[in-house]
């Protein structure tokens, strides 16, 4: 049996005094796509950030393919093949949209610190670069400055950025987050062409989008997992709709 | 004993002047994230002014005039300056604030000229209040001692029991949460920076007497008020005031020991060569404490940053 | 030297015309100038131009490309000089086969040593606190060549000669000239390595940490290690710098370590502009320019420069090498013409204005400082009496119409600009 994509074990973390994330304990198989949801400030973003080494944890396990994570700076996580994206986004605003690329490309294709070859040199990294652009629809803006982006743009560009460095397990948090409709139909279609064979992990609010990609959900509430299953089962767990999909789910039919 | 006495006040009088700056310093910093370079070039327009009003209306109108002064300048500069500099980012306000201080000393030389002006202690304090074995201690040093220990008194005073210091306070440990609580967060910024010179200023006035004051007053001193704060830990209060009196003693004491590093090497069982400079250790050789005095606070620096680099009293990183 | 911030636009086919054709340029005028400018003089001025230029180009890769304010990079090259002064007197003293021309190797070899200690705990972080510790390390070492003598000469400093090396091909470097040309290639070659490094994956993600060293973590990269090796690198060309100071100066002081020669070059690069490779190359130029040119006429020429670099900063934070850059898609869209009258309208008065001010600024000086009784002085090649209200009068009121023409021209300025910098042209 492989091991889980990755694993949490008793995850805690508290911030002084107040417990954010209580005990999670979470196994996401390789090519999942699961989504957690759950009300604001149950700890969403926390966990994303315990789990790529943005905040320290307090207590628990992860384990990414088997290997323990915890501790680790996120550059040495990013290295053993989990990626993510940022809720607020987060990329290169001076750079073009794909010199943003190009440098999401740069570790994985071995380059390292490396001072004695040219970039531009590289038909394989250029290639590589316009195939992502060309996957997350930017060609058109490709000498721009990703800072002048729309916000659609820029979000499509931070997905990008992130599965550029060919991780396995992709995790993204609230990609559709302010985005109109059009907008989000747009990155849903986005999300689904590029984790293709992928492990994925999202955040996100919209259930449209949760239902649309996701195999399976976990609920998150208060820092712990209530629920976790099929989405047919999480929409029919009677714990979740008391404490946070019902109103959301009346609203989506 | 006596000459141990007379280090440790003249320490004091040093350390409290270093924690007049960096106090302003750390306080404008924590706020507002700004290091200012000028801190210390609005010292030495404290001194100059100062001067300038005294030779109207006397030192008393200068120790109460020239920092208000001080306080209006470094307000007008966030006003007008820092604050449309801010938009750039955190490294471009430094280097305003380094341009400023360059200008600062370039227009004191424009107006006062190169050399020393003659600024002077009141006569009044210019007599020897009581004297340790043979040393005589200066009224005046006594009275620098006493404007700043009622100075740290009064921030304390105002830092944690008024309101102002509270929404300073707070400001200190949660910069935007403050900034959502609608406290009007420009006009704070303008005001603590408005203090922290005016106070940078009043050091200066009543240092300009006792350490001269000269174009080159503000290098001299600002180099080592930025290494107070960052062995105190940048934007830590009692760091800038530990860090303030440990650096004032330190050099106080080294610039008047006697002690040789040839005591050291023969000590170790070494030889003192006959012909001095073929010596590749010559300059340790003829090395005294007081010549490395000036450089101690440096490689306390640098010793602190290695081992723990927030500072002694620092948490926060910037 | 195209934008160090929007390359790319090449496609990976080796080496191109229109890639090497400022160098080529930059090559030749190298070449040509001592023949247009001949006097000893003129060539001094250009060897410290060129040595500025390399200073600032390594200074850029910490400021420009790395996000690295630096108050204490003067160490580096100053470190790097005192050595190829010491490695010169051995060279006299052991006659060892040496040829100069190799000496600014060694400069380097040395600058990049001291960066690779210093840069192991410094570049922990960047921003302030970098900034802070690079100013506590400059200051350190600035004072330790006070103490240690034996290697920094104490107070006098440390001279060498550079004629009594190895002669390359017969040359002793007896001339100005010749050092000239030793120090245009070292010049050419530091500028193209240093370009090239820009190039590097490494040069890249300097970029990209400078902009967001978090997301640059999140990429694989360690911000931390990539601001470790562009300061090494920036050390090492620091050095190469200070080599080619002790060739063609052969004396080296703590001057050359000191907190005003690390503002300085600073105040050079931020003026030339860092958001563009050849930014610091006109830094460098103007600035050396500026030096020598203003000093001779006034005794307030760092008053002005000060002045200059705190509008630069304040107004123009891409430097003067932002401001020309920013006329590129003018001109792309053949617009460019369009700005020619209002920009007479506004810059003439403009620089009128600023002459008489610092002309009024000059009679206050004087009158100031001069010895009592004396008040005549030279004021723009005019013989003018401080005591009379004339000269007073006539600069001020001068500078006040000139800022109030310049301030009534600039909105059509402004407003003409943006219809340069419209895609449509002069129809809206």
């Amino acid at each position: 049996m492989t091991a889980a994509a990755l694993e949490l074990n008793g995850l805690r973390k508290s911030f002084g005094k107040t417990e954010i994330i209580r005990g999670v304990d979470l196994s996401i198989a390789p090519g999942e796509r699961h989504a957690i949801i759950g009300p604001n400030g149950a700890g969403k973003s926390t966990l994303f950030n315990l789990i790529t080494g943005r905040f320290p944890t307090s207590g628990g396990k992860i384990s990414l393919h088997g290997h323990d994570i915890v501790g680790k700076a996120p550059f040495e996580i990013n290295r053993m093949g989990l990626s993510r994206s940022f809720q607020i986004t987060n990329i290169f605003p001076k750079m073009s949209v794909f010199e943003n690329v190009r440098c999401s490309l740069l570790w994985s294709k071995g380059y390292k610190y490396s001072f004695w070859t040219m970039v531009s040199k590289s038909q394989e990294l250029t290639d590589a670069a316009d195939a992502i652009l060309e996957q997350i629809n930017l060609t058109a803006r490709r000498e721009l400055p990703a800072g002048v982006l729309s916000y659609a743009e820029q979000r499509a560009l931070e997905i990008g950025i992130t599965m550029a460095g060919g991780a396995d397990v992709i995790m993204l948090d609230e990609p559709t987050a302010g985005m109109s409709h059009s907008e989000t139909d747009y990155i849903v279609d986005l999300i689904r062409k590029v984790t293709e064979n992928k492990t994925l992990i999202m955040v996100e609010h919209d259930m449209g989008v949760v239902f649309g990609l996701a195999d399976y959900i976990s609920v998150l509430v208060y820092g712990e997992i209530i629920a976790t299953g099929r989405p047919e089962e999480v929409r029919a767990d009677p714990k979740v709709q008391e404490a946070y999909l019902g109103a959301a789910l009346e609203e989506d039919h | 004993m006596e000459f141990f006495l007379v280090n440790l006040i003249d320490g004091l009088v040093y350390g409290l002047l270093l924690f007049m700056l960096s106090a302003g310093l750390t306080l404008i910093f924590s706020m507002m994230g700004v290091l200012n370079f000028a801190h210390a070039s609005f010292y030495m327009l404290g001194a100059y002014f100062a001067y300038e009003i005294s030779t109207y209306m006397g030192f008393w109108m200068g120790l109460l005039l020239a920092p208000v002064i001080v306080g209006i300048a470094g307000a007008g500069v966030e006003r007008y300056g820092l604050r449309r500099v801010h938009q750039y980012g955190h490294v471009p306000e430094l280097i305003f604030t380094f341009g400023l201080a360059f200008l600062i000393e370039e227009f004191v030389k424009f107006i006062w000229g190169n050399n020393l002006v003659p600024y002077r202690e009141p006569a009044i304090l210019d007599f020897a209040l009581f004297s340790i074995g043979n040393n005589n201690i200066a009224a005046y040093k006594v009275f620098m001692i006493f404007v700043s220990i009622s100075i740290f008194l009064s921030l304390l005073y105002i830092l944690t029991r008024t309101r102002v210091g509270m929404v300073i306070q707070a400001a200190l440990s949660y910069p935007r949460t403050v900034e959502n609580l609608g406290h009007n967060v420009p006009m704070v910024f303008m005001g603590v920076f408005g203090v922290g010179t005016a106070l940078a200023g009043l050091a200066g006035v009543i240092a300009g007497p006792q350490l001269s004051t000269f174009p080159g007053m503000a290098i001299l001193l600002g180099s080592i008020v930025f290494v107070t704060i960052v062995i105190g830990g940048l934007g830590s209060l009692w760091g800038a005031l530990v860090a303030s009196l440990l650096i004032g003693w330190m050099t106080t004491f080294a610039a008047s020991s006697s002690f040789q590093f040839a005591d050291i090497l023969l000590a170790l069982g070494l030889e003192k060569p006959v012909e001095m400079s073929e010596s590749a250790l010559r300059d340790l050789w003829t090395l005294t404490l007081p010549q490395i005095g000036p450089i101690l606070p440096y490689m306390l620096m640098v010793f602190i940053l290695v081992v723990r680099p927030y500072g002694l009293f620092g948490k926060r990183d910037s | 030297m195209s934008d160090s911030t929007q390359n790319s636009t090449v496609r990976p086919t080796g080496v191109s015309f229109s890639m090497v054709l400022p160098w080529l340029i930059a090559g030749a005028f190298l070449l040509v100038m001592p023949f247009v400018f001949t006097s000893n003089s003129a060539i001094t001025i250009m060897n410290q131009m060129a040595i500025t230029i390399i200073f600032a180009l390594s200074y850029n890769m910490l400021l420009g490309q790395a996000g690295m304010l630096s108050f204490g990079h003067a160490v580096y090259m100053g470190v790097g000089g005192f050595m190829c002064v010491h490695i010169m007197n051995y060279v006299e003293d052991y006659s060892i086969p040496l040829p100069l021309p190799l000496l600014p190797l060694f400069g380097g070899l040395f600058g990049l040593g001291l960066a690779t200690i210093i840069g192991s705990f410094s570049t922990r972080r960047a921003g302030t606190v970098f900034a802070m510790i690079s100013l506590g390390i400059g200051e350190l070492i600035a004072a330790c060549s006070i103490i240690i003598v034996a290697f920094f000469g104490g107070e006098e400093g440390i001279s060498g000669d550079r004629t009594m090396s190895l002669p390359f091909f017969g040359n002793e470097f007896l001339q100005q000239i010749d050092v000239y040309y030793l120090i245009s290639f070292w010049v050419m070659l530091s500028a193209l390595l240093m370009y090239l490094f820009s190039r590097t994956p490494i040069g890249r993600m300097a970029n990209a940490v400078r902009d967001n060293p978090e997301r640059a973590e999140f990429l694989g990269y360690s911000a931390r290690w990539v601001r470790y090796y562009s300061f090494c690198a920036a050390g090492f060309f620091a050095g190469i710098a200070g080599g080619l100071f002790a060739i063609s100066y052969e004396f080296l002081t703590a001057e050359n370590l000191g907190l005003l020669l690390s503002g300085e070059i600073l105040l050079i690069t931020f003026m030339g502009g860092v958001g563009f490779f050849f930014g610091p190359i006109i830094g460098a130029i103007v600035f050396t320019l500026l030096q020598t040119v203003l000093s001779l006429q006034t005794e307030l020429w760092q008053l002005y420069v000060g002045g200059l670099f705190v509008a630069t900063v304040m107004f123009f934070p891409g430097g003067l090498a932002g401001v020309l850059m920013m006329h590129v898609p003018a001109f792309r869209l053949g617009n460019a013409k369009m700005l020619i009258v209002p920009y007479i309208k506004t810059l003439i008065p403009a620089a009128i204005g600023i002459l008489a001010a610092s002309g009024f600024v000059e009679i206050m000086f004087y009158s100031r400082h001069a010895p009592v009784g004396e008040a005549e002085m030279v004021l723009f090649w005019t013989d003018i009496d401080t005591s009379s209200m004339i000269p007073w009068s006539v600069t001020i009121g001068l500078a006040l119409i000139c800022f109030w023409i310049t301030k009534r021209n600039a909105p059509d300025l402004v407003e003409t600009w943006h219809r340069a910098n419209a895609i449509d042209g002069g129809d809206a």
